[in-house]
């Protein structure tokens, strides 16, 4: 039963800042927008708080698709997080690549105001992973 | 570049020259009946050797948390040694001050479990270790940095079996100048650079196969000079699949692994490691498994150090890349 529901349906969590990312999301929400009920929100207080090694956990307790999402480089409320974060997925995503896993793992950049753009970013992200993981499925 | 010529007993006069004082020591290898083994050396060196063609463990490891406090202490090791401590150094681990850091042209080595090792000893002429490269462990022979240019000063062997001593550093040459002799322009070396290696790729069906045999003991991570955290993630079982969440993972994937969650150890290991890793094979010496770990850690920790253009261990100036950053790099890293 468990099988035949997540075999259609992706499951993603994301991790969002507190400030921006999850913010928007919020946004989202209030302003009625929907996206994908698969996509799981970690809240964290700054997206460079995410060690690769939550990013790593997820993926090995079955999450199809991994993000890790902050505010534009130069807007962090801790001044300089986001631009560590970036080196760090970076470094996660071609080591992901080295395990030829890379397409699990995406960064974006969603600052407070950009509900829109959050909503666009998860349900792209999404429906590309539901695309490949029901390729050559047949029902 | 210029160093001095010297010879095998100059090195020993002059450090047992320096093994005088009550607060000086020597980390380097001594020669026993069975081998060739790490010593710190005080008041005076016995046995001593120049090069170890038995690896064991990596010698940064001896000076992990190592504040000297007022001793003068000469480290004669690997380039893979010195690169790792160099890494410490950059971390906090080691106090730079008192240690000088001596790194010595390396010309490969045999694992310390080969039982065949001892016929290894007899050899006079170090380059001539390895006439057949068969017996060397896998690490040393695809390793690109067995040049003593690391470290405070390097001993480097020329073609014709002279040995030199460089300085590169204020450090390297106080050390110089314990040493008699002249400075000579040097000759021709015997390791020269070596091109830079291709990018390594894998996937995870092959990594799955080549660890499946790890039992989980956690002795590459005890090994490993450049693992250092007190408090690991892996202490307690919070990182580690148990009862719920293995059965869950049976019903996501239908299959699961014992003991659970030796990939994700691995996986999260080799990304911690992966900025100051230097592909000294300490982890395969150490794991009683025998599993190729360092085909892994190595290739990885190239490719993740290359998107930086850094090098674990090239020198003492160069920021570790996720503890610093530029404004404008790495656009195709978003998505």
């Amino acid at each position: 039963m468990l099988e035949g529901r997540n075999a259609k349906n992706p499951e993603i969590i994301g991790f969002a800042c507190s400030y921006c990312t999850f913010k928007a999301s919020e946004m989202a929400g209030s302003l009625r927008m929907k996206y994908p009920d698969g996509v799981k929100l970690v809240q964290v207080p700054c997206s460079s708080r995410v060690d690769p090694a939550f990013v790593i956990k997820a993926v090995f307790e079955g999450a199809d698709g991994v993000f890790v999402a902050g505010c534009h480089p130069g807007d962090c409320h801790f001044i300089k997080g986001n631009y560590f974060t970036r080196r760090k997925v970076a470094a996660l995503k071609e080591m992901f690549d080295t395990f030829s896993i890379k397409d699990k793992l995406h960064l974006f950049w969603v600052s407070a105001a950009e509900g829109r753009r959050f909503v666009e970013k998860v349900s792209g992200m999404y429906n590309e992973i539901k695309e490949k993981k029901n390729a050559g499925k047949t029902n | 570049m210029q160093g001095k010529q010297i010879k095998i007993d100059t090195i020993k006069d002059a450090l047992n020259e320096f093994l005088k004082d009550e607060q000086h020591l020597v980390l380097g290898f001594e020669t026993s009946k069975d081998g060739v083994r790490h010593r710190i050396f005080k008041s005076s060196l016995e046995h001593f050797s120049l090069l170890n063609p038995f690896f064991d463990v990596n010698g940064a490891l001896y000076l992990r948390r190592l504040f000297s406090r007022g001793s003068q202490i000469i480290l004669l090791l690997r380039p893979c040694e010195i690169r790792a401590y160099s890494e410490l150094v950059k971390l906090n681990q080691i106090e730079r001050e008192g240690i000088t850091a001596v790194s010595i042209d390396c010309f490969g080595a045999v694992s310390a479990k080969d039982g065949e090792n001892e016929t290894l000893a007899d050899v006079d002429q170090p380059k001539d270790y390895f006439k057949d490269t068969e017996k060397m462990r896998w690490t040393c022979l695809v390793c690109r940095e067995r040049r003593g240019v690391v470290g405070d000063a390097g001993i480097r062997i020329g073609k014709d079996g002279t040995i030199w001593v460089f300085p590169y550093t204020g450090k390297g040459e106080n050390f110089l100048s314990l040493l008699s002799g002249e400075l000579q322009e040097a000759v021709e070396m015997a390791i020269v650079e070596h091109a830079k290696p291709e990018k390594f790729a894998t996937d995870m069906t092959e990594f799955a196969k080549d660890i499946s045999k790890c039992i989980l003991c956690r002795n590459c991570k005890a090994m490993c000079p450049v693992c250092y955290c007190i408090d690991c993630v892996f202490n307690g079982d919070e990182y580690l699949p148990k009862g719920d969440a293995l059965l869950n993972k049976v019903f996501r994937t239908g299959s699961t692994d014992m003991p659970p969650g030796k990939e994700l150890f691995h996986m999260i290991r080799m990304y911690h490691v992966s900025q100051v890793c230097v592909g000294c094979g300490s982890c395969e010496e150490a794991c009683p498994q025998g599993i190729s770990l360092t085909k892994y850690f190595k290739g990885v920790s190239e490719r993740l150090q290359g998107m930086f253009s850094y090098m674990s261990g090239r020198s003492f100036d160069e920021d570790i890349p996720y503890l610093t950053f530029l404004e404008d790099e790495l656009k195709d890293a978003e998505d």
